[in-house]
């Protein structure tokens, strides 16, 4: 994750880059971002948060997290995306049981009676709740007091603008301005 | 001469070294439990405290200094909000308290923002009662100079914590500690260690200030022995909150109703006067289940007794 300060304040732009790094590590939302771009104006105030992420959040299958065979009736799971196996796991769970779901390894998994369309089709993690999660990650690496915020949301750009009080034009333009710069639509 | 230090250890033999307290004619000023763990403050005369100290040892504890003993400091920050843990806050608490202080973690109501942070007039006087206060700010500069308006209305000492050096507001303050801000990781670094460990010297000197001029002006009592005085009172004896006495530097917090108690704490003998005549007794300003007493200086007691005659 490639991060980018922009301010006139030479310990709050270190700090805040950290601060920005700890947060979405501590989220577990750090792999998802590719760069970031973070414009701290704490004299007007405005904070204007930018960041890509790798792939756009989408809603994401059995089959895309993890390498599926079919064979003799039972179907082979191995979890590629380790991120995602309390998800698989759980999805898997609440289709066939427990007792048809064997996990072999951590990361194999044997299901008795399965078919591999079920999989291509079983959705473990929808792409709203990462947008939701990622969102509240960048909430809350800003500071408490900024309050009024905009969010522009175009693919894998989600740029969020916020300030103290009244949100003044000139304000979303530069935020807009920042989410075009980004990749954002215009 | 007496000093105060602290024990660190088990609970084996721990009745020995309180017979030697009281043998000696020192007081224990806390005591905490934890298990099979016991920390143990105590205020002794100089001249005991090496037989004290190798008692401990052969208890098989050991013996720390703890150079903010009988005081309780109120360390602040603007917001307690849930999205700034784990909080600068917690770990400067932590500190003090291995430095023998007794903490309270305190957040503003509506302090968080630049322009929109406030402290209301309780706030103020619930800092007030403490020995001195920490206040905690943020990481940018313009932040933290507009935020010391939460501080310069206070009476009490005050250390100002924060990221940046703030310029053109060094009377709100009687100590400025910088390099701590927000951060989202607990303080665990050598560095970050050493800055905790300059909050606790700050914060000794400016506590050295005010000890200095209770020392010259001495109080009628010493703290110490009111609470010697009021251990056994039943409703103290039976309380069941954490430290049921405080000690300060210029009196103590009892943590009982104060409309229950008032009869009885204002007519209690301290060297063959009344408590109500040579301490301020309050309620505290945070509820009426604490009692604060504020012991009048010596020089005050014998105006007041002229006044009288």
């Amino acid at each position: 994750m490639d991060v980018i300060v922009k301010g006139d304040d030479p310990f709050g732009d270190e700090a805040y880059k950290k601060l920005f790094e700890d947060t979405m590590s501590d989220l577990n939302k750090a792999v998802l971002i590719d760069r970031a771009q973070l414009v701290l104006k704490p004299k007007v105030p405005l904070f204007v948060f930018s960041i890509v992420l790798k792939a756009d959040p989408g809603n994401k299958t059995v089959v895309d997290v993890s390498n599926v065979r079919e064979e003799g009736g039972m179907v082979y799971v191995t979890i590629t995306q380790e991120r995602y196996a309390p998800d698989v796991l759980r999805a898997l769970w609440t289709k066939y049981g427990r007792n048809k779901v064997i996990q072999q390894t951590r990361f194999d998994i044997e299901i008795t009676g399965a078919k591999m369309a079920e999989l291509q089709e079983m959705v473990i993690a929808s792409g709203e709740d990462d947008l939701r999660e990622i969102m509240g990650a960048i909430w809350r690496s800003m500071p408490e007091g900024i309050k009024n915020r905009r969010t522009l949301i175009d693919g894998g750009v989600i740029t969020v603008i916020a300030t103290e009080e009244l949100m003044q034009p000139e304000m979303m333009d530069e935020g807009r301005a920042i989410h075009v710069e980004m990749g954002g639509a215009a | 001469m007496f000093e105060v230090m602290m024990y660190d250890g088990g609970v084996y033999r721990s009745d020995e070294l309180f017979e030697m307290i009281e043998d000696v004619g020192g007081v224990v000023l806390q005591k905490n439990r934890s298990s099979q763990m016991l920390t143990v403050i105590m205020s002794i005369p100089g001249e005991d405290r090496e037989e004290i100290s190798k008692l401990c040892k052969e208890i098989g504890g050991e013996v720390k200094e703890v150079p903010l003993a009988g005081t309780e400091i109120a360390v602040v920050g603007p917001t307690l909000g849930r999205h700034h843990m784990p909080h600068p806050i917690c770990d400067v608490a932590e500190i003090l308290r291995r430095a023998g202080a007794v903490t309270v973690v305190m957040g503003l109501a509506r302090g968080r923002g630049k322009n929109t942070s406030q402290i209301s007039a309780v706030e103020k006087e619930i800092i007030d009662e403490y020995d001195a206060c920490v206040m905690c700010l943020g990481n940018f500069k313009p932040c933290v100079e507009k935020k010391t308006d939460l501080i310069k209305d206070l009476h009490v000492p005050v250390v100002l914590v924060s990221g940046p050096k703030p310029e053109g507001v060094e009377d709100t303050y009687d100590a400025l500690v910088t390099g701590v801000g927000r951060k989202a990781a607990r303080m665990k670094s050598a560095d970050e260690r050493a800055k905790l460990d300059e909050i606790c010297d700050t914060l000794e000197n400016v506590l050295k200030d005010k000890k200095l001029s209770i020392e010259e002006d001495p109080l009628f009592v010493h703290p110490a022995e009111i609470k010697q005085i009021l251990q056994d009172y039943e409703p103290i004896d039976m309380c069941l909150r954490p430290s049921p006495m405080v000690l300060h530097l210029d009196g103590l917090r009892v943590k009982i109703p104060y409309e229950e108690n008032r009869e009885y704490l204002e007519n209690v003998m301290v060297y063959g006067r009344k408590l109500g005549e040579v301490a301020y007794i309050e309620p505290s300003r945070i509820d009426d289940s604490s009692v604060i007493i504020r012991i009048k200086t010596r020089s005050q007691v014998e105006y007041e007794d002229s006044q009288k005659q």
